[in-house]
């Protein structure tokens, strides 16, 4: 570890949650319906991605930054609890189960998808 | 005698005027005019003329909230402001209403009719252990008023003096305002009462026409011509208070309602906002609970338009509320719309009877 690397996943970890935002307002804005789908989209799809970085063999500092700063910054857990919590707070019941399973069987599928991808390459 | 005025913007919180937020130097101006009410209002949903959908239930589109803010004072120091808002705001809504103060010297009890008294006060007043706004509540239920919401503000002035809430303050001024649905004579059962509390809360009231209680159809919106006699047009206001819990079709009513009118395109904006305790139907005045099967307090639709979109507008909102929900209607005189398509309407009040 050196001051550079630390200084890479800060600005990266950053850039990680800007793109976070990004996606999550311009799919929420364009679906518009009851169910949470940005924080799917950026989840299922850092998924992917984390799958596919952690299949190629890259060195310490590169899976670092694009593991743990880029795609650790751009998923996110915590949204995706607040927004099921936010469902079952208005007794909407089955689009909060729903969003607990379909992100764990999509998010499942996506990573080992990514992996899969990565031993292609 | 001269009457009182109330000003409501409708605009995103976000929104940017120069360097400070609109709705920041909106509140700058009525600190500086000491305009004698005024509360800015966080709201839960909503969309404008533009249609983009404003929610909290995304974590980044709750970011941007939709807000509500409404000053109230003479017609001299309303008349005065409202360009001046007008100025400030790029994209949103301003109307102008009359409404009748009650309780100063000059105090003009409502004379028949339904009503909406609005009473604000201080959010953390107490009377004695029990929260002012609370107390109001019973006091209201007690009187029989067909439903009664409290929403708490975020900033706003008491008497001309700025009282904005912070993370680590009592925040015991910071304006609180409920909004009641009555007849004129529970209003005036209930004044001697309410100006007697020692919260001092500010009490004023509009005419109102109450469409619909508890699913019921009572009567649909009135028809008023689209201008008055001098050609100024002439604008109509529904509101619909539910309850946060009560659903249509495996959706709350205030999302359904939001997510028709946007998909029909029926009217050029609507705004939710939430409540911390009231009561409508037959409930007793409550809030959210501890521990809760989810969330009980109401919430509150509004949507302006012009008399033909209300119309059109009540209809999807009747089909949405055949069980549950008061909705009122009433007449706006003054409405201006900016930024949308096309800036429409003006701030000269119209006339009607």
């Amino acid at each position: 570890m050196n001051v550079a690397l630390w200084a890479g996943v800060l600005v990266i970890g950053g850039v990680g949650s800007v793109a976070r935002f990004m996606v999550d307002r311009a799919v929420a804005r364009r679906a518009s319906g009851a169910f949470p789908i940005g924080t799917l989209t950026v989840n299922i799809s850092g998924a992917l991605l984390l799958g596919l970085v952690t299949g190629l063999t890259l060195s310490h500092g590169v899976a670092l930054l694009a593991g743990t700063a880029l795609l650790g910054a751009y998923t996110t857990f915590s949204t995706w609890m607040l927004e099921t919590q936010r469902l079952a707070e208005e007794r909407r019941t089955w689009p909060a189960v729903l969003n607990i399973v379909l992100s764990l069987v999509l998010g499942l599928a996506a990573a080992a998808t990514g992996h899969w991808i990565a031993g292609l390459l | 005698m001269t009457g009182h005025l109330k000003l409501t913007a409708y605009l995103g919180e976000r929104q940017r005027s120069g360097s400070a937020f609109v709705a920041e130097a909106m509140l700058d101006l009525f600190t500086e005019r000491s305009v004698a009410s005024s509360i800015m209002l966080r709201g839960v949903t909503g969309f404008g003329s533009r249609h983009v959908l404003r929610t909290d239930e995304s974590l980044s589109l709750s970011e941007d909230p939709p807000i509500t803010i409404a000053a109230l004072d003479t017609d001299d120091v309303i008349g005065a402001v409202a360009d001046d808002v007008a100025a400030l705001l790029p994209r949103g809504l301003i109307t102008v209403e009359r409404v009748r103060l009650l309780g100063g010297p000059e105090a003009v009890a409502p004379d028949a009719g339904a009503v909406r008294v609005s009473i604000a006060l201080g959010r953390n007043r107490r009377i004695g252990t029990t929260p002012g706004f609370a107390a109001v509540c019973d006091l209201l239920y007690r009187h029989r008023f067909a439903g009664a919401t409290a929403l708490l503000g975020v900033d706003g002035t008491v008497g001309g003096q700025r009282r904005r809430a912070h993370f680590f303050s009592r925040n015991l001024d910071v304006p609180l305002v409920i909004i009641a649905i009555g007849t004129a004579e529970q209003a005036r059962a209930a004044l001697p009462e309410l100006l007697a509390m020692t919260i001092h809360p500010m009490v004023t009231a509009e005419r109102i026409v109450v469409c619909k209680r508890d699913g019921v159809l009572l009567q649909r919106p009135p028809a008023v011509p689209a201008i008055d006699s001098h050609g100024r047009p002439l604008w109509q206001k529904l509101m619909i208070h539910t309850s946060e819990s009560t659903q249509h079709d495996g959706q709350p009513i205030h999302r359904a309602i939001v997510g028709q009118l946007r998909q029909h395109r029926a009217a050029m904006g609507a705004t939710v906002l939430r409540g911390v305790w009231g009561f409508h139907g037959d409930q007793a005045p409550h809030g959210d609970r501890f521990v809760q099967w989810g969330r009980q307090v109401p919430v509150t639709t509004t949507i302006i338009d012009t008399p033909e979109n209300i119309a059109r507008s009540f209809d999807l909102v009747d089909d949405l509320t055949a069980e549950h929900g008061l909705v009122t209607c009433e007449t706006v005189p003054a409405l201006l719309a900016l930024g949308g398509p096309q800036a429409r309407g003006g701030l000269e009040l119209a006339v009607y009877p």
